[in-house]
């Protein structure tokens, strides 16, 4: 069992080693590397799954000792774990085969290969790993390895600035999560989940609204919540696989699972503002996500919107629902993107949906496939994303009634925008050239989107799953099903997702170049745009306050530290050798003047006129 | 005046060591300076003859002995030195002997 | 004071004065002449302290052999008078020398011990008989220098005919014309 973990976490490792030193040249043999890797990686999570179903795997051993305390490097395999490492190892695979199909004319598929599998290896420890520290090794390289994809293109501006934004802004909510984990380390004296968990138990007092909000600032950064959301739009500059793995499916969520992972040491205060946080995230998010050009930004931003929705789930009190919600999103979302790719690649890149359309008659697997997409994350009935929204706007209705409202608001524009994606996309005539030619792409790129609608529509009948599976999320979904107002939440629901179709078939049916919004009600579309002028506020920080400050700490630097010490130093040792190479001349005399001069040194110290 | 001690044969030598002294720090002459070093290791003679007499201990003289055959011995072989000096700097001042100067 | 102590006086003031005239002096030969009237200055004062055989030595070696020896590497090289430019005195560092060493002088004598030893300064001389092992008793006699040199400083007696012979072998070559190079 855990011989079988290892293999499961270092056999990406290895891939991407190997793909490092002999495959730079050799792209084909990379990515059928990277893609047996992944199915290889496949069947060892299942069979990993079905091996902890009655005892969960636990193991560590100590990685290094300082003074009393070890680090320890170790698995936890427990019921959230298993299913996160189902839906990494399911996803991925499937974003592996995918990528076949979609990097085939790529130049540089082994570095995109390479980089996909240390993502791998860093996603899948994170998942399996039993201590925040290993989380938090883990959590920068999915850091690193976000940076590398997303500068896949790294040619282009876009994609370099973009790369060095998503980590810069990650490093600033791990600052937070690395202060976390010191005063959970001061505060409990240990690190390792497990006892956490039961120290935490023990005396509720421990902990404090400070601690868990320092670990949330990990969650923050890496689920691109308020206010380190700005990283996540631009990241879009990388190639589309890359953003349906890891900006979609599996990286932002390890932010939701780190919270899981914690959530016996979170005091109700610091619950409620994260359910608060992420309802207006839910919501700033869906304006945003309403104006937007880019398919892809779109759907980046509707993660952005769903990842607050997971958050309120956590901060209502009900983790079980968030991680489910983290399934169904990863399935349906996933599939958008996998789907946005396939109209991508097959409009030569093309990604301003204003320049689509008519894909419906030219594309059918991708449009029926991305419809039932669209259908589900609007929640429509009995589809997965319906089961899982459901639970959390039921839950927020009872719990904590601004939430909800924040929330159900949220669930009318998710509707209205992503079936104006639909819409303008697919559906009309063809407005451009590109989308003329536009015509279905081969089995690599359609299979796993089949495969993905398939789960979309049934990933939410918990009956279907092993238990083993679920086993984290049953607790929370039964007790969400006894909740009363039952009946109307289911109203108001559907009333959600037929209001928005019908909204966005009126508004959007039949565009033109540009968006209907932007003639009609051009001060609201302006705001939306604007996105509250986050990345301006960043941006002006940056280039007047922290520049600044840098330049000078350099001088000063310069000046002190270099100049005074370093140099000084050795100024100090040149002034002594200065003094010594002066005595230094060639005349007889004057070696002999110094001999006196020492011998009457040495005389008055014997009889005693100088003393040392 | 009261009779002549011990006291004032050294510091006779005293004053004949540092006489010596004086005369290889003023003078440019190697030569000078060689005879200035003869002078010096008189003045230490006197000091251990009159030390030697005045514990009646043989060994003080013997040692003059010694410092007598090597002084002669150095003489000889310091002026060999500056004549093979002299043969190539054509001078016996020690300022135009300062090759190891930096 | 008698006698003695009146020629201990003239004596020291022909040693210490010849000295200091010797350093002063502008012409080399007047130097050594100085020189030797120094070297017999002290040859006297051995005497006086009843060291006959290092009397003898001292003019025979000193002033009969190293000062001779001295006259001709002079006359040898042709050294003329040292006129003021050539002494070539630079007078601060001179003035610095002779100030430090008068503080050397001073300080030399400040080691001297004011003490006060009852009794006769200088042991009276009776004929001791020479005794083989570590105490040599003071004897005017030659012989005790023998007995004392092939007994207790055997070793120092042979290492300094060693280090004439080098002495000497060293100057020769030194002294050698160098015929190659004058091809």
């Amino acid at each position: 069992m855990i011989t079988l973990s290892l293999c499961l976490l270092f056999l990406p490792l290895l891939s991407a080693a190997v793909t490092l030193f002999f495959l730079r040249k050799n792209g084909n043999v990379a990515s059928l590397l990277s893609v047996f890797t992944s199915g290889g990686i496949l069947l060892l999570s299942l069979l990993l799954i079905i091996n902890s179903e009655d005892t969960p795997i636990s193991w560590d051993i100590t990685w290094f000792e300082m003074g009393g305390w070890a680090l320890k490097f170790g698995f936890l395999l427990d019921a959230p774990a298993r299913l996160l490492l189902f839906v990494v190892a399911f996803v991925g695979f499937l974003i592996h085969v995918f990528s076949l199909g979609y990097m085939a004319d790529d130049s540089a598929r082994s570095r995109y290969f390479g980089g996909l599998s240390i993502f791998m290896f860093s996603m899948l420890g994170i998942t399996l790993a039993d201590n925040l520290i290993m989380i938090f090794v883990f959590w920068e390289l999915v850091g690193f390895s976000s940076y590398l994809l997303i500068a896949h293109y790294f040619t282009t501006e876009d994609a370099a600035q973009a790369s060095k934004k998503a980590f810069i802004v990650n490093r600033v909510g791990d600052f937070g999560f690395l202060i976390g984990i010191v005063l959970t380390y001061w505060t409990f004296g240990t690190v390792n989940l497990s006892e956490l968990a039961d120290l935490a138990d023990f005396d509720p007092k421990l902990t404090s609204t400070l601690l868990c909000l320092a670990l949330a600032c990990g969650f923050i950064g890496k689920s691109a919540q308020f206010p380190l959301h700005v990283w996540l739009p631009d990241a879009m500059a990388g190639p589309t696989p890359v953003s349906a793995l890891i900006h979609a499916a599996t990286m932002v969520a390890a932010g939701i699972y780190l919270l899981l992972r914690i959530d016996f040491l979170f005091t109700p205060e610091a619950l409620n503002l994260i359910a608060l946080l992420g309802a207006v995230m839910g919501l700033y998010a869906g304006f945003c996500a309403l104006v937007q050009r880019d398919i892809k930004k779109i759907l980046a931003y509707s993660t952005l919107s769903q990842l607050g929705y997971m958050a309120a789930a956590f901060g209502l009190g009900m983790p079980g629902i968030a991680l489910f919600h983290l399934m169904t999103h990863a399935f349906f979302k996933a599939l958008m993107f996998l789907g946005s790719g396939s109209v991508i690649h097959a409009c030569h890149h093309e990604q301003d949906i204003f320049n689509y359309g008519g894909l419906r008659k030219r594309m059918p697997i991708t449009a029926i496939t991305f419809l039932i997409g669209v259908l589900a994350i609007s929640g429509v009935n009995f589809l997965s994303g319906y089961f899982s929204k459901d639970a959390i706007l039921l839950g927020a209705y009872n719990f904590n009634l601004p939430v909800f409202i924040i929330l159900y608001l949220g669930a009318l524009l998710t509707a209205v925008y992503m079936f104006r994606l639909y819409f303008i996309t697919f559906e009309g005539e063809a407005r451009s050239h590109n989308s003329e030619e536009a015509k279905e792409n081969n089995l690599l790129m359609t299979g796993p989107l089949v495969v993905l609608a398939v789960l979309s529509v049934i990933g939410g009948y918990h009956a279907l799953f092993p238990v083993s599976l679920l086993e984290y999320s049953l607790p929370d979904i039964e007790m969400v099903a006894q909740l009363p107002h039952h009946m109307w939440m289911i109203v108001l629901g559907t009333s959600a997702w037929i209001f928005g179709l019908i909204f966005s078939r009126s508004f959007y049916g039949k565009v033109g170049e540009d968006d209907p919004l932007s003639s009609r009600f051009p001060g609201f579309f302006d705001l939306c745009r604007s996105k509250l002028f986050f990345d301006e506020i960043y941006d002006f920080y940056l280039k007047k306050v922290q520049n600044p400050l840098a330049n000078f700490l350099e001088v000063m630097e310069l000046l002190f530290i270099s100049g005074l010490m370093v140099r000084g130093l050795a100024g100090v040792s040149a002034l002594f050798a200065l003094l010594a190479k002066a005595c230094y001349v060639g005349k007889i005399h004057a070696y002999s003047f110094w001999f006196v001069v020492g011998t009457i040194a040495f005389i008055a110290y014997a009889v005693g006129l100088i003393a040392f | 005046m009261e009779s002549i001690t011990p006291h004032h044969f050294l510091i006779l030598a005293t004053l004949l060591f540092v006489v010596g002294f004086l005369g290889v720090l003023i003078r440019r002459n190697v030569l000078l300076m060689l005879m200035s070093l003869e002078l010096m290791l008189n003045g230490v003679n006197i000091a251990l003859v009159a030390f030697s007499r005045s514990s009646l201990n043989l060994d003080g003289s013997i040692f003059v002995f010694f410092i007598m055959t090597v002084a002669a011995a150095e003489v000889a072989v310091g002026l060999a030195l500056l004549v093979a000096l002299f043969k190539k700097r054509d001078s016996v001042f020690s300022e135009d002997m300062r090759l190891l100067r930096n | 004071m008698n006698f003695v102590d009146w020629l201990f006086v003239v004596f020291s003031v022909l040693t210490v004065g010849g000295g200091l005239l010797m350093i002063l002096s502008r012409h080399p030969v007047t130097a050594a002449m100085y020189m030797i009237v120094s070297m017999l200055g002290v040859a006297a004062l051995f005497v006086l302290l009843d060291a006959f055989f290092l009397a003898v030595l001292q003019v025979l070696v000193y002033a009969g052999a190293v000062m001779v020896l001295f006259l001709f590497i002079i006359m040898l090289l042709d050294v003329g008078p040292q006129g003021a430019k050539s002494a070539r005195l630079a007078w601060l560092p001179g003035l610095a020398g002779v100030a430090a060493t008068f503080l050397l002088g001073i300080l030399l004598l400040s080691f001297l011990p004011e003490s006060s030893v009852e009794g006769t300064l200088w042991p009276s001389l009776e004929d001791q008989p020479y005794v083989s092992g570590q105490n040599l008793g003071f004897s005017t006699q030659v012989s005790a220098f023998g007995f004392g040199l092939f007994t207790k400083y055997m070793l120092p007696l042979q290492i300094a005919g060693f280090m004439l012979l080098a002495a000497m072998v060293g100057v020769i070559i030194l002294s050698k014309k160098q015929q190659e190079s004058q091809a």
